[in-house]
């Protein structure tokens, strides 16, 4: 039985639903910047699909910019990776780099 | 020795001819560049070959390379010189990828427009403005007008030249092409001032931005901005705050106080992001503009075009805790 092609079982919503995963909103990944006191900034990157493990996202980012970085955990906008220092061009190249966001995609906001 | 050996030395060469068909190009560019003098640098070669720089050599013996091409393809030469050659290709071609990457890069400039480069470009670009003619104009717009339009036009030229409204005589359906051109032969005719210079000037007076003591910004003319642009100062307010991701409040002297230091070319930045999107429409870039709030949302209806398109709403985001936490949970409880 199962080894008839038709009979297998085909879920329709599949791509409905990770469509709606994919970013919190519209799918943009928005890449912020804050100042904390003094000359020190910090980067942050919302809605990057939770299909990724953010944790080795941030991994990666860390060695790669010599900077350290977390992932928090928010509850309306999911999980948001923090970076330490302005990193906005360099996370904007490598997230277009590997591939995991688009450059449309990308929102960066901050002065 | 000299029958088999020459065979397979071609054999064994066909991949670097590849090479030298690239090197080629690239000598050609270097003569473009160096001009005349490769040309002389040659002479010299010539004639004293001992006592020169090995770098001038390459390019001298890169030259006659060039022009031994045709003998290249019938193969009949030395393997001494292809020894030769050999050394040059491996050579020229750390001299070629310099150029070729200063060429990539001026090339990059002119038509590509990575993100990054775009805003140093406008920073770049603010300073100018605001040295020049204190004012401060929408140059993203611009530039990606002039862009868009450009090739068009090249387009509109070539195709324009050989085949002028043929589709007035003939049955056939018209071409993308031939559409377009007429299109903006029309705009063109209609609109001068547009043909032109495709070149809408937004002129504004720039932000003063004053450091208040060293953890405060002030933006002392912020009314004045909002009045200029039309906008209401909540608005314009909520959009910097957001965008700046701090707080900041706007005090008795009507100027707006901002948490965290900046400077005028950032707040300029920002600015700039703001009359992109809620002021200058988004058919005709003209600045005026109507910014209504219809169900909750925004539109953005332009008295020039009389176009009428919702514009996204302002959004905080994210904001990471940066304050001290023991202070906040005093605060919370």
């Amino acid at each position: 039985m199962s080894n008839i092609e038709n009979l297998k079982t085909f879920d329709p919503f599949a791509d409905a639903i990770k469509g709606s995963e994919e970013g919190v909103q519209d799918g943009f990944v928005h890449i912020r910047i804050q100042q904390r006191n003094g000359r020190k900034t910090l980067t942050t990157v919302q809605g990057l699909s939770s299909e990724y493990d953010l944790k080795k996202i941030v991994r990666a980012c860390k060695k790669e910019f010599a900077c350290n970085g977390t992932v928090v955990e928010h509850p309306e906008y999911g999980e948001v990776l923090q970076l330490q220092g302005d990193q906005r061009e360099n996370i904007c190249q490598w997230l277009t780099k590997t591939g995991l966001a688009k450059p449309a995609q990308l929102k960066v906001h901050g002065f | 020795m000299a029958d088999p050996a020459v065979g397979t030395n071609s054999e064994i060469f066909d991949p670097s001819k590849e090479k030298k068909k690239k090197k080629k190009k690239v000598l050609d560019l270097d003569s473009v560049l160096l001009g005349s003098s490769s040309a002389a640098v040659d002479e010299e070669v010539v004639a004293e070959p001992v006592g020169v720089i090995p770098d001038t050599v390459e390019f001298g013996d890169g030259e006659p390379g060039a022009h031994d091409d045709i003998l290249e393809s019938l193969e009949t030469f030395g393997s001494k010189k292809k020894k030769k050659k050999v050394k040059k290709i491996v050579l020229d071609e750390d001299v070629a990828a310099v150029i070729e990457e200063e060429i990539g890069v001026g090339g990059e400039e002119a038509l590509d427009f990575d993100f990054t480069k775009k805003k140093k470009k406008k920073g770049a670009k603010g300073i100018d403005d605001l040295v020049a003619g204190e004012e401060l104009e929408d140059e993203t717009g611009e530039v990606q007008f002039n862009e868009g339009e450009s090739p068009e036009k090249e387009n509109a030229e070539v195709v324009n030249i050989p085949a002028p409204k043929t589709w007035l005589t003939s049955d056939r359906d018209y071409t993308y092409d031939e559409l377009l051109t007429r299109v903006f032969e029309i705009m063109h005719a209609k609109n001068p001032e547009m043909a032109s210079g495709t070149k809408q000037k937004f002129v504004m007076r720039p932000p003063q931005v004053v450091r208040i003591g060293t953890k405060k910004t002030s933006f002392v003319n912020f009314m004045e901005i909002c009045k200029m642009l039309h906008r209401h100062q909540k608005h314009l307010l909520d959009f910097l705050l957001s965008e700046l991701g701090t707080s900041g409040s706007i005090d008795g002297n009507n100027q707006l106080i901002i948490k965290g230091r900046f400077q005028q070319k950032q707040i300029e930045n920002v600015l700039r992001r703001y009359i992109k999107e809620y002021v200058t429409c988004h058919t005709c870039r003209s600045p005026n503009t109507l910014l209504q709030k219809d169900f909750r949302l925004f539109f953005l209806q332009c008295e020039a075009c009389g176009s009428r398109c919702s514009v996204a709403s302002i959004k905080h985001g994210f904001q990471a805790v940066t304050g001290k936490r023991a202070a906040m949970r005093a605060k919370a409880n």
